[in-house]
């Protein structure tokens, strides 16, 4: 009887003891009392070799207006613009999402006319990074190194964050070298900042700084939840507010880039503004957050699926939006041909209508630069013959090929190309001289890039 | 005999459960293929739902207002009138009243009041108090949120704190900190008195909440008092503690204002030097260096250098405490207090006076 209560009595104590660490588990890492301090080490060691610094040179060409006072003295034929080159550096961050690929997020505004990426590791290796592809209005770029033993870190669905979650900063903040800061999720869906085009940030207080830009936002396992790449700074540092985009609009992103080589927008076809109190008590309605549709245009996807004007958009794939300008961001990262399953309210019901995105007319303007280095300068665009020229920089690279706007490029040497995506491909294995079939109005010629 | 056979029992059972504890602690994270030195990886996969503060935020948030003034400008009379963001309040009742900063609203034509939810209201003031910087709003509106309360619950240095509010009027916005410092709660309490956090408060977060990692209100923001000028993120901001905001918002209701006693006096606490000076035994006291010439001090014929040592029979150790006593005491009180003049000890009545608010 006694060894038995004894018994009892000891298995019962052992399982106090057990459990009382698990208990104090759930509360960590704000419960500290008498358990060892929480620390974000063992996590890092595993997340921080996948973020890197990106290190960058180039010039930044400026243009002045000659006076005509000036034309007068150097006849008709004087340059109009005076083109000053002056050489710049840049220090950002950038994340390494693809380890045997090699790819590299990081955003635009990093990388945005440099002539050489330089990628330093977190072992201390030094590689030239190739710009796969960018886009300006996201400001997401993709960067490829050619190295072994990388480390990559895996992504988190960005979109079950809740505000009041953890989250990690890591960067390369004024060049100091790889530092960590940690705050939580401030806020989610913020839009309307004016920083970029498309814009559906998480915000955070961790402290992120100039040279944090491209830099990762992780979650407590690790995982990528956001791309670091602006804050609100009245005095220059940081005060508690800063801005990642999101890992899930950052990989849609991505993978349009890799697979075209470039971002082909999804367009949905529709005009609109946020809900306003003002709005839904017109309408009658209880929802207070969506997007409110003005106008559906023609033949868009909008009007295929049935989206008609009046209706509010209150979710994108089952995530609720807040606004317009989120669900503007969210189309527009979708890329062209997504299926999405929109949820609206419609005379006070709630719908479902499935849409396929189209393609914008306007084709993103690939970053003609990272095609070939002769092509700096020049805006290209994939029309149904070839890549137009649709744009060319006076005194840039390709200025100086001989390219004019208005050419259309059908052919590398011998090979057909018949959008960017060809074209880049053709470019991808040429070393040296390349010569590029142009039509110009109803003739056709050869120029030759070196 | 029995108390020995007891402890032989109790004690064999304690060693054998230790043992096994032991054991067992030392087996489970093999077991478990867990280390349990190997810090918050692990714990995540186990209890990733604790490691958020969204409870908190859910409970709290909703109750925290955007507060913009409909500003009008006389000098043109057909401007219908903008809004701007001002800052932030906290929804305390039912009712419908809200807690914020005085300077949040104090130049404001019209107060609009916008809820998470959409709902805008304009609204009145019910009362001012500059001295504490707070106000309280009340708005009109069925099925208000309301913020979690305990005021039992003292805030601690090194507690883990929460600021909602609308810095920037960026939208709604969470920083995470901890409590700096603490303060004291008593009425007559200056800045320098309140809570202390290293939580992200900006311009526009003011009259927002500070609360804790389960979501109960512990402090009311303010970004008013910002060391080195504009610009913040230096990590020392303030909030007023929700045990004097609350206390400030019920006098302000009931009143309209925050009716404070006076003396009349200036004083500081008895040093050294000076109990040395005026020949008295102990530190404890307040000795006066100023004199209002129309305040009720100066009728009751005190004068400087007199030193105050009780108030109303209770002893008073230093400056702060007569300041709270003082302030606590109704005006038209006929109180005792016990000075020192010149080392001899006399009972001195006075009527206390009504401190003059000034709404700057």
């Amino acid at each position: 009887m006694k060894t038995k209560l004894s018994i009892l009595s000891a298995a019962l104590l052992s399982a106090t003891l057990t459990m009382a660490p698990a208990v104090s588990q759930a509360a960590i890492p704000l419960a500290v009392d008498g358990q060892e301090l929480p620390s974000l080490a063992p996590m890092l060691q595993k997340t921080t070799p996948a973020v890197v610094a990106v290190a960058v040179s180039g010039t930044h060409v400026s243009k002045q207006k000659v006076p005509d006072a000036f034309r007068y003295f150097f006849g008709p034929n004087a340059p109009r613009e005076q083109v000053q080159e002056r050489p710049f550096k840049g220090l950002g961050s950038g994340v390494i999402i693809d380890a045997e690929e090699g790819y590299i997020v990081t955003n635009n505004h990093v990388i945005e006319g440099a002539d050489e990426i330089l990628i330093g590791l977190h072992d201390g290796r030094e590689i030239e990074a190739k710009l796969i592809g960018a886009d300006a209005e996201s400001d997401i770029a993709l960067l490829q190194i050619k190295a072994k033993n990388l480390t990559a870190l895996k992504r988190a669905d960005s979109d079950e964050l809740q505000v009041g979650d953890f989250a990690v900063a890591i960067g390369n903040p004024f060049g100091l070298g790889q530092t960590v800061t940690s705050g939580i999720v401030s806020a989610m869906g913020r839009s309307g900042l004016g920083i970029e085009m498309l814009e559906n940030f998480i915000q955070t207080d961790a402290a992120i700084n100039s040279g944090n830009s491209g830099g990762a936002l992780v979650n407590l396992n690790g995982e990528l939840i956001g791309i670091n790449t602006a804050i609100v700074a009245p005095g220059g540092g940081n005060v508690g507010i800063g801005f990642a985009i999101p890992a899930n609009m950052a990989n849609n992103l991505v993978q349009q880039i890799i697979e075209h080589g470039e971002v082909r927008r999804g367009v949905l076809g529709v005009m609109g503004q946020d809900l306003t109190s003002e709005l839904a008590k017109g309408f009658g309605i209880e929802t207070q957050h969506g997007g409110f549709i003005n106008e559906v245009m023609p033949d868009s996807a909008a009007e295929k699926a049935g989206i008609k004007v009046g209706d509010i958009i209150v979710s994108v794939n089952g995530r609720s939006i807040k606004s317009f300008q989120e669900l503007r961001a969210k189309v527009a990262t979708m890329g062209a041909g997504s299926e999405v399953e929109f949820g609206l309210i419609r005379d006070g019901d709630k719908e479902t209508v499935t849409a396929v995105l189209g393609e914008s007319t306007q084709a993103a303007e690939a970053a003609a630069g990272a095609v070939h280095p002769m092509l700096q300068g020049a805006k290209l665009e994939s029309t149904k013959s070839g890549v137009e020229i649709t744009e060319v920089a006076q005194g840039s690279p390709a200025a100086m090929s001989g390219l004019i706007k208005g050419d259309v490029i059908v052919g590398v040497n011998r090979t057909k190309v018949k959008n960017l995506k060809a074209l880049k491909s053709a470019l991808e294995d040429q070393k040296g001289t390349v010569a590029l079939k142009i039509k110009r109005d109803s003739t056709s010629l050869y120029l030759i890039l070196r | 005999m029995i108390i020995k056979d007891a402890l032989i029992y109790v004690g064999k059972a304690v060693l054998f459960g230790l043992i096994m504890a032991a054991v067992i602690i030392f087996i489970l994270p093999l077991i478990t293929g867990q280390s349990l030195t190997n810090g918050i990886t692990s714990r995540v996969s186990t209890s990733s739902s604790e490691l958020s503060f969204s409870k908190a935020v859910r409970r709290a948030a909703p109750a925290v207002v955007n507060i913009y003034s409909l500003s009008i400008d006389q000098s043109k009379p057909l401007n219908p009138g903008s809004l701007q963001g001002l800052g932030s309040g906290v929804i305390m009742s039912k009712e419908g009243y809200i807690l914020t900063n005085y300077h949040v609203i104090k130049r404001a034509d019209e107060i609009v009041v916008a809820l998470q939810d959409g709902r805008k209201f304009t609204s009145e003031v019910v009362g001012s108090d500059p001295e504490t910087d707070l106000a309280v709003l009340k708005v009109e509106g069925d099925n208000l949120p309301v913020v979690p309360l305990n005021l039992n619950i003292p805030a601690r240095v090194g507690d883990v704190v929460l600021a909602i509010g609308n810095p920037y009027n960026l939208g709604q916005t969470i920083t995470q900190g901890i409590i700096s410092a603490t303060g004291r709660n008593g009425l007559s309490s200056g800045y320098l008195d309140f809570l202390q956090t290293d939580a992200a408060i900006n311009a526009g977060n003011s009259g927002g909440a500070l609360i804790d990692t389960t979501g109960q209100l512990i402090g009311i923001n303010t970004a008013a008092f910002q060391i080195g000028g504009e610009g913040g993120g230096h990590g020392i901001n303030f909030a007023i503690p929700i045990k004097l905001a609350h206390s400030i918002m019920g006098k302000l209701i009931k009143n309209g204002r925050v009716i404070r006693g006076a003396l009349g006096i200036g004083g500081e606490a008895v040093g050294p030097v000076m109990a040395q000076i005026l020949n008295i035994p102990d530190l404890t006291g307040v000795v006066i260096t100023e004199i209002d010439p129309n305040g009720p001090a100066a009728q009751a014929k005190l004068r400087p250098r007199d030193v105050i040592t009780e108030f109303e029979g209770e002893s008073i150790p230093g400056v702060e405490m007569l300041m709270d006593r003082i302030a606590e005491t109704p005006p038209g009180t006929k109180i005792t207090m016990t000075v020192i003049r010149e080392g001899k000890s006399y009972q001195v009545p006075v009527i206390i006076g009504e401190k003059p608010v000034h709404y700057n």
